[in-house]
């Protein structure tokens, strides 16, 4: 099971992304229809498509053997799925005060949880299971780093390995 | 048949393509997607017959609808006759479904109206016929034979159906369908048990107990669903209540999903429809606790929930097309449903009508019909009238996303695709719909790219690559080019680009959601090429100026989203093929995203975008782009023109004016002050040029990308007199600086403007690049802009989509400043073009390989030849030299460190020993082609290395000017000499002593040797001067030194100094007196420079020591001159004395004493004098006069007072005092005479000192002295 955290300005450009790959089991509910797609890709255009719809194992023949394509953990599409969820996000922390919005969007397998600081930067956290408590608690602790890491005037987020160090460790902890 | 004008609502669906294939299967399950009857329209004239329409529509029908589907269930074709046309009416009877509608005919509306009646009752009595059908035991073993049941062939059914199935046409229901009628109202719900109630009219029997004997094996869910979906289309809602009820109970413990979730979509629709029925839907249920609607979505929640666990395989078959279908489609309807009521703002006639009749446009309602529906304010306020937020329809649409889209046939996906953007759009999640959008494209592409390859052209060989392409840095192969490249020849067969500018419009649409520009390089029509440049070249100014277009320091979006889809929109306008807009859309990447593209996909971008501009161009496009690459031109500035062809400016005047040449030799500058404020500001931004020369503009260029950019065209832009010049081409190379240089020639005098540069890419057009010069409030100008620009940048007014940098302009916050403003009045770099100048060089000179070698002090000539090369004739000639020696000396000088004689010793060396001078009178005309020799001399100065002769000409009084002119312009040749001087003689200890007083007693001056030999006369007025020579070079000289002194004879002396040895040369000098007027004098400067406080704090009495040594001194050096000679050679120079000190000891020497004392014994009786060798000597005790003869030399009258000291004083006596006596005042000149008596008591010899001094003044006294023997 997969996470993916997303740390982006105001301006949507991203300040800092992580992969996290938990231990846990993700309780995969596949849907029958979702199961079993057929070995379908004439163009590239539909390896796009694949891609973009989530489509997991698809097997690809080519004369070099299968090759293994989309899968949901294609990372464009990561990258899109988070970006789209952006829409939603905005819809709702214009409405509610709170920081820490709980499973804001849902696209494909991917649930979308946000924390927004004061500051208008949302760290976006893409998950398959359901953790409320552990996200809250993670997301709490990135923004007591981030807010550190932002204090030194002479270091950028993206530079610092520790700030990265840290922010795997607490993902570890509670994702 | 009813009556044609009765009042209802009769619900028709006219779809535009028929289903395709695929949906075949669902006829069953969904019977609604199905075209029920088909209307074929023609129109007959003379030369057809009506069979033959007849024949054309059934083949048509046969066309779109293969015979085995039982789908339509009726037909019918309108014949329009066309205008007088006797038709034979009777034929129609044999043709069935043939309508023919004569043009006579009046009120066709209601013709028309009445025939399409007649054909839903048509529909209705097939509903019978295919109910009867299922109904039998053999149909309703079809019927639950697979998951999806198909309709057993007619061939297959009994013939008994279809014998009755005239019959059965009448007993249907009235064709007013959907009518509201209120006693569907009034009917109490029915039980269950009760289901075969009155409405049931299909003949058949209540089917529970009937069915159950024919269909064994199977339940009758189906059957009862089925009957509950025609009775729903027949618009009987409460029979197809009943029938759905009925159903949902057998399907409750079956495992039959899809059938259950068909009939809670219908359930569902029944309760939409029975709302509307209801007045309308008018709002009369306030007061209950739940919406209107949540019932039905109640429902197709749960619908979904069973199509989503539906399982696939049923009977060996899968069905994974359909059931994703269904399945798709039940979400489409929920979140449709829950779109209706948010956009009609509630549940209303509005909803209504958006839910039956989407508007002009598909799937945007009224409400989000305007300009502004999609602020988020408008949209909210939709969310506070509905009760349905956004998220909440987002959340349910979104559930049709996922892997099994790719299960769906192309049609159905890109349609369920295009609703759920559209859907996304109108709700305002711009991003979501950029990724469906994204999705479209791709199914969209891929269609085109399948069929082209259908065509058997273009066959792909290889392994393509698969997901995005993004990852792995390869572009998508997609490319017809390619396989060109391949050999092989691709010959397309569609020539139609219909449909390509929406694709791009589309790619264009999600571009700038993710925040790419792809307009950003603008294409440009040929024809209005030339207007577009007049006009961007006066908005230049405004736009364009900011020398710097200030980096942005922020970024926007998500580069690595960005670029994906870059290079995918890029793919896609490849595949179309759209070769100006893969151009337009590769350039405008490079320019927007340059920071972030990598240089595998800057290569990429830009190999791609020329390779589409030849095929363009090749292919007749007659579009151009804009520049694109950013601001190319840095810098523009004049190579410096040599030296040689420099004009300089001069002002008329200075030819007639008497210069001093001192000053500029002493200070380097014509400057009086030492710090002038003005001095800066009067340099000019002019260079000047001369006419009809070559000249070179240094243009820089960068280039910020990975690759070699091609400028096919760069040119200067310039403004004022003509300049002709050809424009380069140049290939910038990847990521540098680079300098071209464009050489031109000014054809006219004047001023030339160069605004700036003309750069052309290739297949771009021409644009202008203004470089304003940076002056001092250009640069602050610019630095404000930027910080302010940082400033802002820094906060986040806006975020999300509205911080694009394209939506920043329509917000009417801005930061103004007055120095923000464009500056209005812009300065280029100018040139001065001035008329043709001539131009000289030198053509010998007598310096072999340009070095000069000189002894110290030695002086000798050059001559120097210089030739006029021009057509015009020189009239002015100035010499100016430059050696290694003044520089040194001017700097000393500058820093004022030095004390004020040490100033003048400078100053001195500087303006009188030159190493070269000229004489000024050889200057002359010049003509053209002649030659004028000029002859230097030059003098060997110690530390002198090299040295430049400057020439300086011009053709002055010109002839061939219109108008003349105050200024003349003058050029310089110059002439390197290196300067070797040695030093071979250095003069050392020079002294200054005075002569040996012991001598003066000697009273016989006229026999003296020195007398003789040196020509002094009297010791008390001479002194010896003395210097060591000491030859250090190799080679013997002969010194001379000369004596030139006031009142005396000249006398020298002369020496020959070997090699390696010193001689002493000593010369007797006269002493002299310097009046106290010239001895008070300050030291003075040669140069008028601009007075300087004296550093050194000196009293009053060392103040005037030192002006009295410095002034000796030169007295000094004025009467003493060196000269040398070589020995055995011609060579002759000067030796300097001027490295010598004076000391207190010399000054004494050399200064005269203030008066002079001659002092004599005088025997008052005897007349014989008595003399020993020699000398007179005295007796004891003789009275003698001791005679003191005082003379004034001082200029000025002073009076002075004499002491006489005797000793030994106990042996002699005296009369009166000796101390202090005084004389009185003397004029100058004046001498007075006193006599002492005096008696030597004993014998020996006697000290007689007489000291004269001046009273009042603090000089030095003047001594005499004698010693007289006594003897008896």
């Amino acid at each position: 099971m997969s996470h993916h955290l997303f740390i982006l300005s105001p301006a949507d450009s991203p300040i800092y992304s992580l992969t996290h790959h938990s231990t846990r089991a993700a309780a995969s509910t596949v849907s029958p229809l979702a199961s079993n797609l057929p070995t379908w890709s004439t163009s590239a255009f539909a390896g796009t498509l694949t891609a973009l719809s989530g489509a997991s194992s698809v097997a690809q023949h080519t004369p070099s053997g299968p090759v293994k394509m989309g899968g949901g953990q294609d990372r464009h599409v990561i990258q899109m799925i988070a970006n789209a969820s952006l829409d939603a996000i905005e819809d709702v922390m214009r409405k509610e005060n709170a920081m820490y919005l709980r499973a804001v969007d849902k696209f494909n397998e991917w649930t979308v949880s946000a924390f927004v600081t004061p500051g208008n930067v949302k760290f976006v956290l893409l998950h398959e299971a359901k953790n409320d408590e552990g996200i809250r608690a993670f997301f709490m602790e990135v923004w007591e780093m981030y807010v550190k890491a932002q204090l030194n005037p002479f270091h950028g987020l993206i530079s610092s390995s520790a700030f990265d160090g840290r922010i795997r460790a607490s993902a570890k902890k509670y994702l | 048949m009813p009556n044609p004008l009765s009042a209802g609502h009769l619900h028709l669906n006219f779809p535009t393509h028929p289903p395709p294939p695929s949906q075949y299967a669902l006829s069953l399950l969904r019977p609604s997607q199905f075209p029920l009857a088909v209307i074929g329209i023609a129109s007959f004239c003379q030369t057809s017959t009506l069979k033959s329409i007849y024949s054309q529509f059934n083949a048509a029908l046969l066309d779109i609808f293969p015979a085995s589907n039982q789908f339509p269930l009726a037909r019918t074709c309108f014949v329009f006759e066309e205008n007088d046309i006797a038709t034979n009416l009777s034929a129609s009877n044999d043709l069935p479904g043939v309508v023919i509608i004569p043009s006579m005919m009046g009120n066709k509306r209601l013709y028309i109206g009445t025939l399409l009646a007649d054909l839903c009752s048509q529909i209705l009595g097939e509903f019978g016929v295919v109910m009867q059908a299922l109904e039998s035991p053999f149909g309703n073993e079809y019927l639950n034979g697979s998951l999806l049941a198909a309709l057993p062939p007619l061939s297959e059914l009994p013939l008994s159906l279809d014998s009755d199935r005239r019959g059965s046409v009448p007993n249907f229901s009235s064709p007013d369908v959907l009518k509201s009628d209120s006693a569907s109202t009034s009917i109490p719900p029915m039980k269950r048990n009760s289901s075969s109630g009155p409405n049931y009219r299909l003949g058949v029997q209540p089917p529970k107990k009937r069915l159950s004997t024919i269909g064994v094996a199977s339940s009758h869910a189906r059957l009862y669903k089925m009957l509950g979906d025609f009775f729903l289309l027949a618009g009987r809602t409460e029979d197809s209540t009943i029938w759905y009820t009925e159903a949902l109970q057998l399907f409750k413990n079956s495992q039959d999903h899809a059938w259950h979730a068909a009939v809670l979509e219908g359930l569902a629709t029944i309760s939409v429809v029975e709302a509307w029925s209801a007045g309308h839907g008018l709002h009369n249920s306030t007061t209950s606790s739940k919406e209107p609607w949540s019932d039905a979505i109640e429902k197709l929640t749960q619908a979904t929930t069973l199509y989503h666990k539906s399982p696939l395989y049923y009977e060996g078959e899968s069905i994974y097309a359909p059931l994703a279908y269904l399945y798709s489609c039940c979400v489409l309807r929920h979140s449709s449903l829950l779109f209706a009521v948010w956009s009609a703002k509630g549940w209303g006639p509005l909803a209504f009508t958006t839910m039956l009749q989407p508007g002009p446009k598909a799937h945007l309602p009224p409400t989000l019909a305007h300009d502004e529906a999609d602020q988020w304010l408008n949209l909210e306020r939709l969310t506070k009238y509905s009760g349905i937020s956004r998220s909440s329809i987002s959340n349910v649409l979104g559930q049709i996303h996922g892997p099994w889209l790719l299960h769906l046939h192309p049609r159905e996906r890109l349609s369920i695709l295009t609703t759920m953007a559209s859907v996304y759009a109108c709700l305002g999640y711009k991003r979501k719909e950029a990724y469906l959008l994204r999705e479209v494209l791709g199914c969209v592409m891929d269609l085109i790219v399948c069929g082209r390859e259908e065509d058997g052209i273009t066959k792909v060989s290889g392994p393509r690559n698969t997901g995005l392409g993004i990852e792995n840095g390869n572009i998508t192969p997609i490319n017809p080019l390619t396989y060109l490249d391949q050999g092989s020849v691709a010959v397309r067969m569609s020539e139609s680009s219909l449909g390509n500018d929406s694709v791009l419009r589309i790619l264009k649409q999600v571009c700038k959601t993710i925040g790419i520009d792809l307009d950003a390089v603008k294409l440009v029509h040929a024809s209005t090429q030339e207007t577009e440049l007049a006009e961007s070249s006066q908005n230049e100014a405004s736009t364009n100026d900011d020398g710097s277009e200030l980096e942005r320091p922020e970024t926007y979006g998500w580069p690595e989203l960005q670029v994906g889809v870059v290079r995918e929109a890029v793919a896609v306008a490849e595949a179309l093929p759209d070769f100006p807009a893969v151009a337009q859309f590769a350039l405008s990447s490079l320019k927007t995203l340059q920071t972030v593209l990598s240089p595998g996909d800057q290569h990429h971008l830009y190999s791609t975008s020329m390779r589409a501009i030849t095929t363009a161009r090749r292919r007749g496009d007659s579009k151009f782009f804009e520049y694109w690459s950013g601001r190319p031109v840095v810098s523009v500035a004049l190579a410096p023109v040599p030296l040689v062809r420099l004009p300089v400016e001069k002002h008329l005047s200075v030819l007639s004016k008497q210069k001093s040449d001192l000053t500029p030799i002493i200070q380097g500058i014509t400057d009086p002050f030492l710090y002038n404020p003005r001095r800066v500001t009067a340099k000019k931004d002019q260079e000047i040029v001369a006419q009809n020369e070559v000249l070179e503009f240094v243009v820089v260029l960068q280039n910020p990308f990975i690759f070699d950019l091609e400028l096919q065209c760069l040119s200067l832009s310039t403004s004022g007199v003509k300049f002709q010049s050809e424009p380069v081409r140049v290939v910038l190379p990847a990521s540098s600086f680079h300098q071209v240089v464009i050489p031109g020639k000014v054809m006219a005098t004047g001023i030339l403007t160069i605004r700036g540069c003309f750069v052309q890419a290739p297949g771009g057009i021409t644009q202008e690049f203004i470089l304003p010069l940076n002056t001092a409030e250009e640069e602050e100008r610019i630095t404000r802009r930027k910080s302010a620009l940082i400033c802002e940048a820094e906060r986040y007014k806006y975020w999300g989509l509205e911080s694009l940098p394209w939506e920043k302009p329509k917000r009417s916050i801005k930061y103004h400043s007055s120095q923000l403003n464009p500056r209005t009045n812009l300065r280029f770099l100018e040139c001065k073009v001035v008329p043709e100048q001539p131009l000289l060089r030198i053509r010998r000179t007598s310096v072999n390989h340009g070095a000069l070698m000189l002894y110290e002090g030695e002086r000798s000539t050059l001559r120097i030849t210089l030739e006029n090369i021009s057509l015009l004739p020189i009239d002015f000639v100035h010499l100016a030299f430059d050696d290694s020696t003044i520089e040194p000396a001017q700097q000393a000088l500058a820093e004022g460190a030095m004390s004020s004689s040490d100033v003048y010793e400078t100053e001195h060396s500087l303006i009188n020993q030159p190493v070269f001078t000229w004489n000024k009178s050889e200057g002359r005309l010049i003509p053209p082609g002649h030659t004028l020799s000029l002859s230097i001399s030059c003098f060997g100065k110690s530390g002198c290395t090299n040295g430049n002769v400057h020439v300086s000409y011009s053709y002055t009084h010109r002839t061939d000017l219109e108008k003349p002119s105050d200024y003349f312009y003058t050029r310089q040749l110059s002439h390197p000499i290196m300067v070797t001087v040695y030093p071979m003689l250095q003069c050392q200890n020079m002294d200054l002593i005075p002569f040996p007083s012991y001598m003066d007693y000697i009273q016989t001056p006229s026999t003296t040797t020195y007398h003789n030999n040196l020509g002094v006369d009297d010791g008390a007025s001479w002194c010896l001067f003395s210097v060591e020579v000491r030859n250090v070079y190799g080679s013997p000289f002969e010194v001379t030194f000369e004596r030139e002194q006031y009142g005396t004879s000249h006398s020298s002396t002369t020496t020959t100094i070997p090699p390696g040895s010193t001689s002493r040369v000593v010369l007797p000098l006269r002493r002299t007196a310097l009046s106290q007027e010239d001895t008070s004098k300050a030291i003075p400067t040669l140069s008028d420079r601009q007075f300087v406080v004296a550093k050194d704090k000196l009293s009053t009495a060392e103040l005037h020591l030192q002006r009295e040594l410095f002034w000796y001194r030169e007295a000094l050096f004025k009467s003493i001159q060196g000269y040398w000679k070589e020995v055995g050679g011609t060579r002759t120079g000067e030796m300097s004395l001027r490295q010598q000190r004076m000391t207190l000891p010399m000054l004494e020497a050399f200064k005269s004493n203030v008066a002079r004392v001659d002092l004599s014994l005088i025997s008052c009786d005897l007349p014989k004098e008595n003399t020993i060798d020699g000398r007179r000597v005295w007796k004891a005790n003789e009275f003698l006069k001791l005679k003191v003869r005082i003379t004034n030399l001082s200029s000025f009258a002073i009076p002075l007072s004499l002491t006489l000291d005797l000793e030994p004083s106990d042996c002699l006596i005296y009369e009166g005092v000796i101390a202090d006596i005084p004389i009185g005042r003397l004029d100058e000149g004046m001498t007075r005479e006193i006599e002492f008596p005096i008696c030597f008591l004993t014998n020996g010899h006697f000290e007689l000192v007489a000291q004269v001094r001046a009273v009042g003044f603090d000089i030095k006294p003047a001594k005499a002295e004698i010693i007289a023997a006594v003897r008896s």
